[in-house]
């Protein structure tokens, strides 16, 4: 199973996107510098777990996803715990906290984010260039399309390697496979990936779109009290995870 | 009223001889489903995009219910759509609602106007149950159910089908001509299908046979299958086939 | 040569999710294997199944000499083949499968003209043209040519016929037909009719059960109830009084129309 966008409709769902995309960031800052005590750091995560099970996400399909970061996980496990004389059970396990809790938000993120969020977020990050007339959401299109656009190409290019391989290519060489085997591979998926580029440039032309045309947009964003809250509070780990780090003034322990 | 005044059309402008289209001149009505058949590189999806407005003619005019197609900007009625053979590279949204509601957002329709036509059309087209599902999640048929609602969603005075058969399954194939018969018949919306099958002529009430660029024959379907038998570059339908053979023993 | 591909008790899942449910059966060489069901029925995870490349599944696939191996055993082309080209002439094209194989460099170029003749491309004429330079019909000879040059025991397609008018149809059907003399070739349509002769095998997928007919059968019962599967309607019309007959003819109209002499004449004699 793969990391993307599932249905829902709990609270986390219904927050303004830009709320969404700013308490993930205020989270992932929080993980990788708030200098806390690793009892309040694992605290923390337990908080944001039960959190997100009152919320009804599917955790469990989340954690598989990430479930390939293990091996990052027990690297870094290591190379913290040996960081300074002996092993050090302590700073292993604040280390793996850490990159859990930055992949974990991350995943449920993506999970509660339809493209249609992303694409506005883009939009607003693209903003600035309008002042340099270049188009914002022309760009924020290209950018959600070409999300939309990879399931396709994969399941082509999974298709030209099976046939491929059953004329007699030979593909997964590994680490002795050469440019010259892998051609029966990359330039059918060059040729198929513009000849479907083109198909759906045609097929966005024939609904009407234009680069300079007056488009109106389907989801309305609203920014309420709910979001309010939850906008203060990632007020709060931010400047908390700051001041934690940046001051000396050490009231945590 | 499709109108197709001495149209030619070239991909490459300087080279005399890369013609798609010589002097094609022809009208359809709504009302009755408009067929256009012909072979492989014969200029029929040519065709199809000229009248949509995606590309533009070298010389002669084109003009829909009166209007150019390839000027006609939007924020007024919807000439011409077009549904393509496959349906994964025509799915713009990454969900059902945002695909239907992508053509809606390019014609700027306000946005209470986009939710109520949004819901309506995914209703009478069974979607309704799936506006919120991810695209990649639907069944073959219902993306092609998809393509379709997208397209009648922007209330679209003409709907062109290119090659809509070729890619369906034998079941759906008949629910699909349900669908094209009541759009021309009851909804009043101009139809033209794009085929090289011979069966689907048999569905088809007025056509034009295209060959190298050139139409070489419009008119009903039943003259078309009189003068059949003298038409070499015809692939005639089988049962016109099986009807000359039984008419030549009697 | 292989003498059969046999399934037993096959089932295939995706990701817990059950696609086919004990199938069992056989795809025999002689004459094409028809495999037809609607979409999604799990007529391609079958054929990927088969081909090794998809794992998830119980049950056994033997030929003749035990547990069938795939590798190196069958060639494979889904829809639109020709998207598979990736020479400069339609002759390296054919050659490629024959020198990954790593034949003699004189065996090759015999081979590769004689299987390009063999698919209705004169190599004097087709070698050295590029492959984007073809007609749609052709390019779908040329592309099925590269994939089975090998001469694979089996060979599986999915849809060859979609995507060409009717007289690209039909003799791409003729030519599939005389491959099924010497290999097991099984072919996944939305347009069996095309290919069903008396004999022919098919294997009908609905809701994860596989059930297996030979001609005659599938065309009975699909003239019986046309929910079964829709054959064409004229088809229909002119066989309503025949649906019991053992020697229900192909789905043509000369053949249709032989049928419907013979049964006149019949008729006069009694």
């Amino acid at each position: 199973m793969q990391i993307g966008f599932k249905q829902g409709s709990s609270f986390l769902y219904r927050l303004n996107p830009l709320v969404k995309r700013g308490l993930a960031f205020v989270l992932i800052i929080f993980f990788s510098l708030a200098a806390l005590e690793v009892s309040l750091l694992a605290g923390f995560l337990v908080c944001l777990l039960a959190m997100l099970l009152l919320a009804r996400l599917p955790l469990r399909s989340i954690f598989f996803s990430i479930r390939r970061i293990s091996l990052l996980l027990i690297i870094v496990g290591l190379v913290q715990g040996f960081k300074g004389d002996g092993f050090d059970l302590l700073a292993a396990f604040e280390g793996i906290i850490r990159i859990l809790g930055v992949f974990f938000t991350a995943g449920v993120y993506l999970t509660i984010s339809p493209q249609s969020e992303l694409m506005y977020f883009w939009e607003i990050v693209f903003m600035p260039l309008e002042f340099f007339r270049l188009p914002a959401r022309e760009l924020a299109l290209v950018m959600v399309i070409a999300v939309r656009f990879l399931p396709v190409m994969l399941t082509e290019i999974d298709r030209i390697r099976m046939a491929q391989i059953a004329r007699g290519a030979r593909l997964s060489g590994g680490f002795f496979s050469s440019a010259a085997s892998l051609m029966p591979l990359m330039i059918p998926t060059l040729s198929q990936a513009i000849v479907k580029a083109e198909e759906l440039a045609e097929a966005m032309e024939a609904r009407g779109y234009r680069v300079s045309a007056a488009r109106t947009r389907y989801h309305r964003f609203r920014f309420s009290f709910f979001d309010l809250i939850w906008v203060t509070l990632a007020g709060v780990i931010f400047v908390l995870t700051i001041v934690s780090r940046f001051s000396n003034f050490n009231f945590w322990c | 009223m499709i109108l197709l005044d001495r149209v030619c059309f070239r991909y490459n402008e300087k080279m005399e001889t890369s013609f798609k289209l010589k002097e094609v001149s022809f009208s359809c009505k709504k009302g009755t489903i408009n067929g256009i058949v012909g072979g492989n590189g014969s200029g029929k999806s040519t065709i199809a995009r000229l009248i949509a407005g995606l590309i533009t003619p070298q010389s002669g005019e084109i003009t829909v219910d009166g209007f150019k197609p390839n000027t006609h900007s939007g924020n007024c009625q919807f000439l011409a759509g077009i549904i393509f053979q496959t349906p994964d590279t025509q799915i713009v949204g990454t969900t059902v609602a945002e695909d239907l509601a992508f053509g809606l957002e390019n014609l700027g329709i306000a946005h209470e106007e986009m939710l109520v036509r949004v819901e309506e059309t995914a209703k009478q087209f069974g979607l309704a149950h799936l506006l919120d599902t991810p695209v990649h999640f639907l069944s073959g048929g219902q993306k092609q159910m998809l393509c379709i609602a997208s397209v009648m969603v922007m209330r679209p005075a003409w709907i062109i089908f290119d090659e809509p058969t070729s890619h369906l399954d034998p079941w759906a194939r008949s629910v699909f001509w349900n669908i094209v018969s009541g759009f021309a018949h009851e909804q009043n919306i101009g139809i033209l299908v794009i085929s090289q099958l011979p069966e689907d002529i048999l569905h088809f009430e007025n056509i034009f046979c295209f060959e190298n660029g050139g139409l070489v024959f419009s008119g009903q379907v039943d003259e078309l299958k009189k003068e059949s038998s003298q038409l070499n570059w015809l692939n005639r339908p089988e049962a016109w086939k099986l009807e000359e053979i039984l008419e030549a023993c009697r | 040569m292989k003498e059969f591909l046999q399934f037993e008790d096959l089932t295939i899942s995706y990701g817990g999710h059950k696609v086919v449910t004990s199938l069992s059966g056989k795809f025999v060489p002689g004459k094409v294997n028809l495999v037809v069901g609607r979409a999604g029925s799990g007529k391609s995870s079958l054929l990927l199944t088969v081909a090794g490349f998809h794992k998830e599944f119980s049950g056994k696939i033997r030929d003749e000499n035990g547990k069938f191996d795939p590798s190196g055993n069958f060639s494979l082309a889904f829809q639109n083949p020709e998207s598979l080209f990736f020479n400069a002439t339609a002759g390296d094209e054919v050659e490629f499968a024959l020198r990954m194989r790593q034949l003699p460099e004189s065996e090759i170029i015999d081979r590769a003209r004689g299987w390009l003749l063999r698919w209705g491309l004169e190599p004097d004429q087709y070698y050295k043209i590029h492959p984007h330079e073809l007609s749609g019909g052709e390019k779908r000879r040329l592309a099925l040519a590269a994939c089975t040059v090998f001469l694979p025991p089996l060979i599986l397609l999915d849809e060859p016929l979609a995507g060409l008018d009717r007289r690209g149809q039909t003799s791409l059907a003729t030519m599939l037909a005389e491959m099924a003399a010497k290999h097991i070739v099984v072919v996944v349509t939305h347009e069996p009719e095309i290919f069903i002769q008396n004999q022919s095998r098919i294997l009908f997928l609905k809701e994860g059960r596989g059930d297996w007919f030979d001609g005659n059968e599938f065309l009975a019962l699909s003239l019986k109830n046309s929910d079964f599967y829709p054959l064409p309607g004229w088809y229909e019309r002119a066989m309503t009084n025949f649906t019991d007959r053992a020697d229900l003819p192909e789905v043509n109209a000369t053949a249709v129309a032989e049928f419907l002499k013979r049964a006149a004449s019949n008729a006069n004699r009694l």
